[in-house]
């Protein structure tokens, strides 16, 4: 099982890496990037917990081999404030107290990232239907969507 | 994951010398492979990635009126298409009730039909729009129609070596999909249903095509059902109730975890009759 060299670019950094063709790009993020905000937890594509942006669309990190992202360029959560600046999609989770124990929040701020970046302003049921791969166990999704929701409106007014 | 190789493959001929070796295992969106390889179902094999190959992620309108869907082509982009929403609304309904917006953004066309699922979402709009398959080996091309690519459970027509490149039909505004499922999101099909009709001017069916998903073990035309209808006047009350009867004949359900044979005999008379009544629906009545 010979190691091949990829090329990732994360959160604007740029890493050539020895990859075996049986690891998964989550785990790479993870153990060796020790960009541990991505999170994982089922590895089936069933949770969003792994949830990553790529050319401004979300995939399941736990789905794609460490290879097949060769080249690719990544946002990880780590990725979306600036410094101490959060994104106000972040801030908005925060306010709105939609993180509990938080495990799912690193994917559900990534796939609501995507979101607000296909539809500036989207209704109550775009936001749960684009949010219904990424699982939550704690908030009863109430208080997400209303983060969500506060983060576009706040983007309106830019 | 425990024993691979792997090649990312930059174009066509590479991919299908790659896949010429008989432990090469083809991957695209990887949503299916990647969850059987952490299962254990697939070992000791060389993972051929042919995502490289862009010519084959769009969706086309030929010039024969036809069109093409490469089979690399995500079901988002499906999902996102004006084309298909005017064109063929049956794919582009089963697109937008796919799985989540997430794994839309991986899963492709080609692999949904590939890992030929009894309750692939894509197969029973397909096979109502009559869909044809570009395929492609080391030794050249030949086109297949979809009804005969199905042959059971994860068991496909494709030959060792042998892809899938595109997937073609010829466009109809009167098509239509329903999906029956446990819950709304990211449930796994009971039954679902996809019709796809042409009607003449005074309202007889001239033409009548009927799949469906999860009620035997391949997605499959309903012949029968279809028989029922075709010649008959539109929405004749009398001739739904022949067609519920006769798409009894074209299933065969099982009972598991989700529903029971039972049920799913019942419900796929109901779908079938919304799924013809709301393929015609723009059609004047
Ligand atoms: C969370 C989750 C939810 C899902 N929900 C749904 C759903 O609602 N509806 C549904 O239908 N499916 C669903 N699926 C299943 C899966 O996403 C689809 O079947 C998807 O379309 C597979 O495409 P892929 O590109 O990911 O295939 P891969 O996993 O890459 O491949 C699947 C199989 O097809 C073969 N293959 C792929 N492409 C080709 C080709 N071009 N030629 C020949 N063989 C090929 C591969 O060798 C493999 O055997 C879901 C999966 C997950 C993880
Ligand atoms: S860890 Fe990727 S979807 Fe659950
Ligand atoms: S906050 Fe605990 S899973 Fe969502």
């Amino acid at each position: 099982m010979a190691k091949q060299e990829i090329k990732l670019t994360v959160n604007g950094k740029i890493y050539h890496l020895e990859v075996a063709p049986n690891e998964i790009l989550l785990n790479i993020l993870r153990d060796k990037l020790f960009l541990t905000g991505s999170k994982y937890g089922c590895g089936i594509g069933e949770c969003g917990a792994c949830t990553i942006l790529a050319g401004g669309r979300s995939y399941l990190s736990c789905l794609i081999p460490a290879v097949a992202a060769d080249g690719w360029e990544i946002t990880t959560i780590e990725g979306l404030a600036k410094g101490e600046e959060l994104t106000p999609l972040q801030q908005a989770f925060i306010d709105e107290g939609a993180i509990q124990c938080g495990f799912c929040t690193p994917g559900m701020v990534m796939t609501a990232t995507a979101l607000l970046n296909e539809n500036p302003d989207p209704d109550e049921e775009y936001i749960k239907d684009y949010l219904r791969g990424n699982h939550c166990r704690c908030t009863g999704y109430i208080a997400i969507v209303k983060a969500v929701q506060a983060a576009a409106e706040k983007q309106r007014q830019g | 994951m425990k024993n691979f190789n792997y090649i990312n493959a930059p174009d066509l001929p590479s991919a299908l010398e790659a896949l010429a070796k008989p432990d090469a295992y083809l991957v695209a969106g990887g949503t299916n492979a990647l969850v059987d390889i952490r299962a254990g179902k697939i070992n000791d094999r060389t993972l051929v990635n042919i995502q490289g190959l862009t010519e084959f992620d769009r969706i086309t309108l030929q010039e024969n009126g036809r069109i093409q869907i490469g089979a690399l082509t995500a079901i988002s982009k499906l999902a996102a298409s004006d084309l298909l929403a005017e064109k063929a609304p049956a794919l582009y309904q089963a697109a937008c009730n796919f799985a989540d917006p997430l794994t839309r953004n991986s899963a492709t066309i080609g692999g949904n039909l590939a890992n030929a699922s009894p309750a692939a979402d894509t197969a029973p709009p397909l096979l109502a729009l009559d869909a044809e398959l570009l395929l492609a080996s080391r030794f050249g091309e030949r086109r297949l129609p979809l009804q005969e690519f199905f042959l059971g459970v994860g068991k496909t027509a494709l030959v060792p070596g042998e892809m899938v490149l595109a997937v073609e039909f010829m466009p109809n505004s009167f098509s239509s999909f329903l999906k029956l499922g446990l819950r709304q999101a990211m449930a796994i099909s009971i039954v679902t249903a996809a019709a796809a009709l042409s009607l003449d001017k005074e309202g007889i069916v001239r033409e009548f095509h009927l799949a469906f998903g999860s009620v035997g073990p391949t997605p499959l035309r309903a012949y029968n059902g279809e028989k029922a209808v075709t010649g008959t006047e539109f929405a004749d009350p009398e001739v739904i109730k022949q067609l519920q009867e006769a798409v009894q004949l074209d299933i065969n359900p099982i009972d598991d975890l989700r529903a029971g044979a039972g049920y799913r005999r019942e419900m796929a008379g109901v779908l079938a009759k919304r799924a013809i009544l709301s393929a015609g629906r723009e059609v004047g009545q």
